[in-house]
């Protein structure tokens, strides 16, 4: 369905959606939050959804953006540009490690061998406490302001034009993946998801493909751990924890697999609902859990999918049928 | 006795323990090829049963006994209602269906148990150490290798001496097979299912004197299991057994140099060994 | 008609300005705990003593005390996006407590930003000292103060102990709990005979304990805290080493880690700990009469300590008649007031409250008077460093 939305109506929705959220839920750090998680979902849909590959190796890729993101933006004197570009270098080439490593192996020793790098990238990063902080994390990450030839630094300081940074970024790289899931190269990671020796046979160099998707997840991931950095002002270690690819994955398998759009209703649903249910009932990962067996279960196609079949229906109930249908 | 037997000697007895916490898991993989990754939580469950069972009845042996049973019980439900769909399906949705079991399973203990660990004291006819030379060691850890190796004997013989262990590895091969020669398929996973995780329960049991009690032990011993397996072949009877022994042996090592990176070594030895042996030590292809 | 508009024009407008006046006068204390994830059961507790104090409010200086609890999720990351919302939606500028200490640094920094006033219990010795701000107060003893308040008195009760042991955790926290325990050892000429590291997440102390037997210790000196000592000290138990040394685990959790152990392991094992419900304090006992009256329970030290400073922060608005964070710093820096712990002082150079540290010693299960004396107190005292040998520059 999506790959027949126009391009521009996507972008539209999008900005739509940017703008609508913070009015929505009242809070700008908040939306903010969700933007940069469902960039992560999105990192981890490429995978599991678009390409077949269950990564437990994502924390790496956003605490290493992360760690990039603050280490530079504390000890040099950069614009906010020089500070995306590092992190995106050092997301692309983490993943492509993990990538090169991980797809020689197959289900369940594929998700292994992800979930080893991202275990020992927490403990390299637990012992090196010069660069990372350790235990404590590092503190006053400064959000750099964007400095352009002819024109006046932009700062970021405000809740309000950090939002804005999030949002361009969002927009922009939820385009580009829209894109690259639409193009050939989208198809042929789709035909490999189906059928990898079918592929592979009729010429495809599968394992290219397959880092070449890392690569992509790889660079959103941490592109969306620098911009959390830079939101917390912080950088704490739990960012290279095990926990956060598995709040990841929950939030990517909510929304829906092979679903862009899905993976930002399941980081909105997510984080609103550890904002609220948390508050109420300190043990709402027990309806968490519930959900995550219903959705893979009875709606693979995530949340999203599943409101969407419910509107159909409930049209067709009402009798009120689109134009185009008729 | 020197520094380096007494490692040895306590890595083996790890490895015991690591096998024990794997072997659950890899029967129910090779035979069904079920990856389940509730088997942390199956496990944490084991140790709260014994815990229950201990202060109601006062025995630890009631426990050590009644623990197993409990878990088989829920595992018999939870197989019925959910994990008999997931047999035919891609492990990753294996996978994440039973972290959504892990998670509820988690959540349920702090509610019916709260969030106080609890702790089971050893018994104390093993209460005692035994000592050699300047090394002691605990009567009791002798008792869980003691145990888990009967344990293992006992199911290799099960696996490989008996007509019932014979019908299971062919059900393993070749399930429609199986079924046409008039064997009800699905009772015979339901029995392997249940098995296995009564085996995390039996484990769960017996570590909590050791541990103590609570809802988040689960988690460390799925990661501790995983690798054990992987290490030594998921499905693999004695490759559980070996990859044990190597995880027992290495965390047992560098916990004298290098403390603070048993587990970049653990997970480090895993890595290298799919590198180079891409099912694992005996792994089948 | 008009009379009638007019009429309720002006009484909505006196009803606005009123309601307006209440809200200037309300106050809410925003209290950070791990309520879900693995520190749950601290969280939980940290929070009910934070309400209990709340509750239990004066309002002398006619001002409305509410709360509202931030819920860290035990995640340092979580907790420093949630202050930064409620700094920014709520205008929050009172915030207690942390379980983590990453929490703690991280929460500081951004109430400081926010000109507020944020008492913590937390474990970093950074808080009053590297990383101290005009923002961040701690009630908890410092790892200095911990080490000396228990160990001293440990061995001047035995001085047959000639040799030590310790077991420490492979971070800034215990290499800080190391050092303070070498300058001791050495100024009495005890040698220490061998040290464990361990890391965090370390589960299996038999290597550790077994190289403590070896060398023949005299005391195991444990300096981890947590789920990680409560399963040093089962291990401990199950090899018999009670009987052939002392152990000393300075920073206990207090009742938490008793429950857990039971008095069978706990029974003449030394226990380091901030808080001890029966200390015979006058405002310790009211606070135990509390919450044995409202919440049905002995307090434990995650209960305890959030109460205290909630307390503490309430009683300097209503001290003050004011809700103004500078006015209230003002107050707290060089403050002495009846604390749970007895007398306590607010360092007004590094806002390090200097309170009682306990040294306890577990009892026989058939020597308890009552289902929490798990404990004898041995000793309280303070330790303090001078403020100008914490590195905090404020």
């Amino acid at each position: 369905m999506q790959n027949t939305t126009p391009f521009k109506t996507y972008a539209m929705g999008l900005i739509a959606f940017v703008i609508l959220l913070p009015l929505l839920i009242h809070s700008q750090v908040l939306a903010t939050e969700i933007l940069i998680f469902a960039m992560a979902a999105i990192g981890c849909n490429l995978l599991l959804g678009y390409s077949g590959l269950l990564s437990f190796g994502q924390s790496l890729f956003f605490g290493g953006g992360a760690y990039a993101a603050s280490i530079l933006s504390i000890n040099f004197d950069v614009s906010l540009l020089t500070v995306i570009g590092f992190t995106l270098i050092v997301g692309i080439a983490l993943a492509v490690l993990v990538g090169f490593f991980s797809i020689r192996r197959q289900g369940i020793y594929f998700v292994m061998i992800t979930l080893a790098f991202g275990q020992l990238g927490y403990y390299a990063a637990f012992l090196a406490e010069d660069f990372t902080g350790g235990e404590d994390g590092l503190l006053d990450v400064p959000r750099v302001a964007l400095k352009l030839p002819f024109l006046p630094d932009v700062h970021f300081d405000t809740d309000i034009s950090f939002y804005i940074l999030t949002s361009v970024l969002f927009v922009l790289s939820v385009m580009l993946m829209q894109l690259v899931v639409n193009s050939p190269f989208g198809s042929v990671l789709q035909a490999i998801r189906q059928n990898e020796n079918r592929a592979e046979a009729i010429g495809y160099r599968v394992k290219l493909y397959k880092i070449a998707i890392f690569a992509f997840s790889g660079a959103i991931t941490a592109l969306s751990g620098a911009l959390y950095a830079l939101m917390l002002n912080f950088a704490p270690l739990s960012n290279i924890d095990i926990e956060i690819s598995e709040t990841i994955l929950f939030m990517c398998v909510l929304g829906g697999l092979g679903s862009i759009f899905g993976s930002i209703v399941g980081a909105a649903v997510f984080l609103l609902a550890s904002d609220f249910l948390s508050e109420l009932w300190p043990r709402w990962m027990l309806i968490l859990g519930f959900l995550v067996i219903l959705v893979m279960l009875y709606a693979r196609g995530g949340l999203w999918a599943s409101l969407m079949i419910m509107l159909e229906r409930a049209k067709e109930i009402l009798g009120i049928k689109e134009k185009h249908n008729v | 006795m020197s520094l380096y037997l007494f490692q040895i000697l306590n890595g083996v007895g790890l490895g015991m323990i690591y096998f024990l916490m794997g072997v659950g898991l890899t029967i129910i993989f090779g035979m069904m090829n079920f990856v389940n990754f509730a088997h942390g939580a199956f496990y944490a469950l084991g140790a709260y049963a014994c815990y229950v069972v201990m202060s109601i009845t006062g025995s630890f042996w009631a426990g050590l006994v009644l623990a197993p049973i409990c878990i088989g019980i829920l595992a018999l439900g939870i197989e019925k209602v959910l994990v008999r769909r997931l047999y035919a399906v891609d492990h990753s949705i294996q996978i994440l269906i039973t972290i959504g079991v892990m998670m509820m399973i988690r959540e349920g203990t702090l509610l019916i148990w709260g969030t106080v660990p609890k702790s089971i004291r050893v018994p104390e006819l093993l209460a005692g150490i035994v000592a050699f030379d300047d090394f002691v060691y605990p009567v009791y850890r002798l008792f869980i290798v003691g145990v888990t190796a009967l344990i293992g004997i006992g199911l290799w013989l099960l696996l490989e001496k008996t007509r019932f262990g014979m019908v299971i590895r062919a059900g393993s091969e070749r399930p429609h097979m199986v079924a046409l020669l008039g064997i009800n398929i699905d009772k015979l996973f339901s029995m392997t299912f249940i098995g296995g995780v009564a085996l995390a329960g039996v484990a769960g049991a017996l570590i909590a004197p050791i541990r103590g009690v609570d809802a988040f032990m689960g988690v460390e011993a799925l990661g501790i299991a995983f690798v054990v397996v992987v290490i030594g072949g998921m499905g693999s009877f004695s490759g559980a057994l070996i990859g044990g022994l190597i995880v027992g042996l290495v965390q047992s090592f560098t916990s004298g140099f290098w403390p603070a990176g048993t587990n970049v070594m653990i997970y480090s030895v895993m890595a290298l060994i799919i590198m180079f042996r891409p099912n694992g030590l005996l792994g089948r292809a | 008609m008009i009379k009638l508009k007019k009429a309720i024009i002006l009484a909505s407008s006196m009803f606005l300005s009123l309601t307006s006046y209440a809200q200037a006068k309300d106050v809410t204390i925003y209290g950070v705990s791990s309520e879900s994830g693995a520190f749950a059961n601290f969280g939980k507790q940290g929070s009910k003593g934070l309400k209990l104090a709340v509750d239990a409010a004066d309002d002398a200086a006619g001002m409305k005390f509410n709360y509202s609890i931030i819920d860290s999720e035990s995640n340092a990351g979580k907790a420093a996006r949630k202050v930064k919302a409620a700094i920014s939606k709520s205008d929050a500028r009172y915030f207690i407590g942390s379980t983590l200490s990453s929490t703690a640094l991280a929460v500081g920094k951004e109430v400081d930003k926010a000109g507020g006033i944020y008492i913590n219990g937390s474990g970093a010795d950074e808080i009053t000292g590297t990383q101290c701000n005009k923002a961040m107060f701690r009630w908890s003893a410092p790892t200095y103060g911990a080490v000396n308040a228990s160990l001293i008195p440990v061995l001047d009760l035995h001085p047959e102990i000639k040799r030590v042991y310790t077991i420490t955790p492979d971070y800034v926290f215990g290499e800080a709990m190391l050092n303070n325990a070498k300058i001791i050892l050495k100024k009495r000429g005890i040698e220490l005979v061998g040290n464990s590291y361990h890391s965090l997440k370390e589960k299996e102390f038999s290597g550790y304990l077994s190289q403590a037997m070896a060398t023949k210790a005299d005391l195991l000196l444990v300096l981890n805290f947590g789920s990680l000592a409560t399963n040093t000290l089962l291990q401990a138990d199950s090899f018999g080493m009670k009987d052939k040394m002392q152990i000393l685990l300075v920073w206990s959790s207090g009742l938490d880690h008793f429950r857990t152990l039971t008095p069978k392991v706990a029974e003449g094992i030394y226990f380091g700990s901030q808080y001890w419900h029966e200390d015979e304090s006058p405002a310790n006992k009211a606070f135990v009469a509390l919450s044995r009256e409202k919440l049905k329970e002995t307090p434990n030290y995650p209960m305890a300590h959030y109460y205290q400073m909630t307390k503490l922060l309430i009683d300097s608005m209503n001290a003050t008649k004011s809700a103004d964070p500078d006015a209230i710093r003002k107050h707290l820096e060089g403050l002495e007031y009846d604390g749970l712990t007895g007398r306590e002082f607010i360092n007004a150079e590094n806002h390090q409250v200097e309170k009682y540290f306990y040294l306890l010693q577990g009892k026989k299960a058939s020597e308890m008077k009552d289902p929490d004396n798990y404990a004898n107190i041995i000793s309280k005292a303070k330790y303090f460093l001078p403020a100008n040998e914490t590195g905090c520059k404020m």
